[in-house]
C-alpha cells in the first residue's frame, strides 16, 4: 500500500508522475467514492468530492513520502475537502451533540426498538423504510460526527486511524462516535419503523 | 470511552448494585459507556458491572440492543459503486484541471 517516494524536481508533477497518479487513482478511486458517498449522501456531491480529493492528491503526490498508508492519506485529504465543501442542501445546522440530549426521559423512549428480530443485518436492510431511515439519520448528523461514524462504523477503521485522519486524539474520536451512534439510534427508533417483509424489493442501494 | 473508573465501578461494592433499583443516574452512567462496552474497550470488572445492570434493567437492556443494532446496520449498509464511465470521466476531469493550473 505504500507509494515509493518520488524524486523531487522542480518540474510539474504531471510531467514526471502520470503513471504514479494513474496507479493511485485506479487503486483507490472506488474506496474514496464509497467514503465520499457515505459522507455526502448522494452521487453528484460524492463525485465532486472525489475529484477534489484526487486533484489535491495529484498536487501533493510529489511530497508524499509514504510515511502513512496511501489510503489514510487519501481519507485525510477527502475529509478536509469535505469540511470545506459548502452545504448544498438544507439540513440540520451544524451543532455540538451533548450526551444529555440522548438520555431518555421516559420509559417509552428508553424502550424504542429497531426492527431486527431474528434477522441478519443484510435481511433487515432489505426493508426499504429502515434503509432510508438509516441514510437520513446519518445525513442529519452534524458533519464532524458523521465523519467519525462513517470512518469507524462504515469504513471499518480503528479509532487511532480515525484520529489520524481527523486530527483528533482517540478519546475525542470515541466521544464523537458515541454521540453519533446515540443520535442515529434515536432517529431510527423514533421513526417507529414497522417490520414488514420486502425481501424481494431487490436493489439495496436505493 | 475512557477506561478510568467511573461511578459505575464505584458502585461495585454496594449491595444495591445486585438488585435493580432503577436509579436513573445509574442508567445514565451506563448509557455514557455503551459504545465502549459494545466495542469491548472496557476493563472486565466494568463490563461485568454493566452486564449485571443490564440483566436487572429491561430499559437499559433494550437500549443497548438498539444501539448495537444501529452499529450493526451501519457496518452492513452497502455503498453504491462507480461505473467504468464515471471512473474514466472523473479521471479526465481531474487531469484537465491539474494541467490547466
Amino acid at each position: 500500500m505504500r507509494t515509493p517516494a518520488p524524486k523531487k524536481t522542480s518540474e510539474h508533477p504531471a510531467m514526471q508522475e502520470p503513471d504514479e497518479f494513474d496507479r493511485l487513482y485506479r487503486d483507490h478511486v472506488d474506496l474514496i467514492y464509497r467514503y465520499a458517498h457515505r459522507l455526502c449522501g448522494e452521487a453528484e456531491s460524492a463525485k465532486d468530492l472525489v475529484q477534489e480529493t484526487f486533484l489535491n492528491a495529484y498536487k501533493g503526490l510529489k511530497d508524499f513520502r509514504g510515511e502513512a498508508q496511501v489510503s489514510t492519506w487519501l481519507y485525510t485529504i477527502a475529509s478536509r475537502a469535505c469540511m470545506r465543501m459548502r452545504r448544498k442542501r438544507k439540513g440540520q445546522p451544524e451543532h455540538e451533540l451533548s450526551l444529555d440530549e440522548f438520555v431518555p426521559t421516559s420509559e417509552g423512549e428508553f424502550r424504542l426498538q429497531i426492527p431486527m428480530d431474528g434477522l441478519s443485518p443484510e435481511e433487515a436492510l432489505q426493508n426499504k423504510e429502515l434503509r432510508q431511515a438509516l441514510d437520513q439519520a446519518i445525513e442529519k448528523l452534524p458533519r464532524k460526527y458523521r465523519m467519525a461514524l462513517v470512518l469507524r462504523d462504515m469504513e471499518g477503521l480503528s479509532a487511532k486511524e480515525v484520529g489520524t485522519i481527523m486530527g483528533l486524539n482517540e478519546r475525542a474520536v470515541k466521544s464523537r462516535l458515541h454521540r453519533a451512534r446515540l443520535f442515529v439510534r434515536r432517529e431510527l427508533s423514533a421513526r417507529g419503523i414497522t417490520h414488514h417483509d420486502d425481501h424481494k424489493s431487490g436493489d439495496l442501494r436505493s | 470511552m475512557t477506561k478510568k473508573k467511573t461511578s459505575v465501578s464505584k458502585k461495585r461494592s454496594e449491595p444495591s448494585s445486585h438488585h435493580h433499583t432503577h436509579g436513573q443516574s445509574h442508567c445514565v452512567d451506563i448509557l455514557r459507556q455503551l459504545s465502549a462496552y459494545i466495542d469491548d474497550e472496557l476493563p472486565s470488572d466494568i463490563c461485568r458491572e454493566i452486564r449485571r445492570h443490564l440483566g436487572a434493567c429491561p430499559n437499559c437492556e433494550v437500549f443497548v440492543a438498539s444501539l448495537q443494532h444501529t452499529v450493526t446496520l451501519c457496518r452492513h449498509r452497502p455503498a453504491p459503486q462507480l461505473t467504468s464511465a464515471d471512473r474514466a470521466n472523473m479521471r479526465h476531469a481531474i487531469l484537465d484541471v491539474a494541467n490547466a493550473q
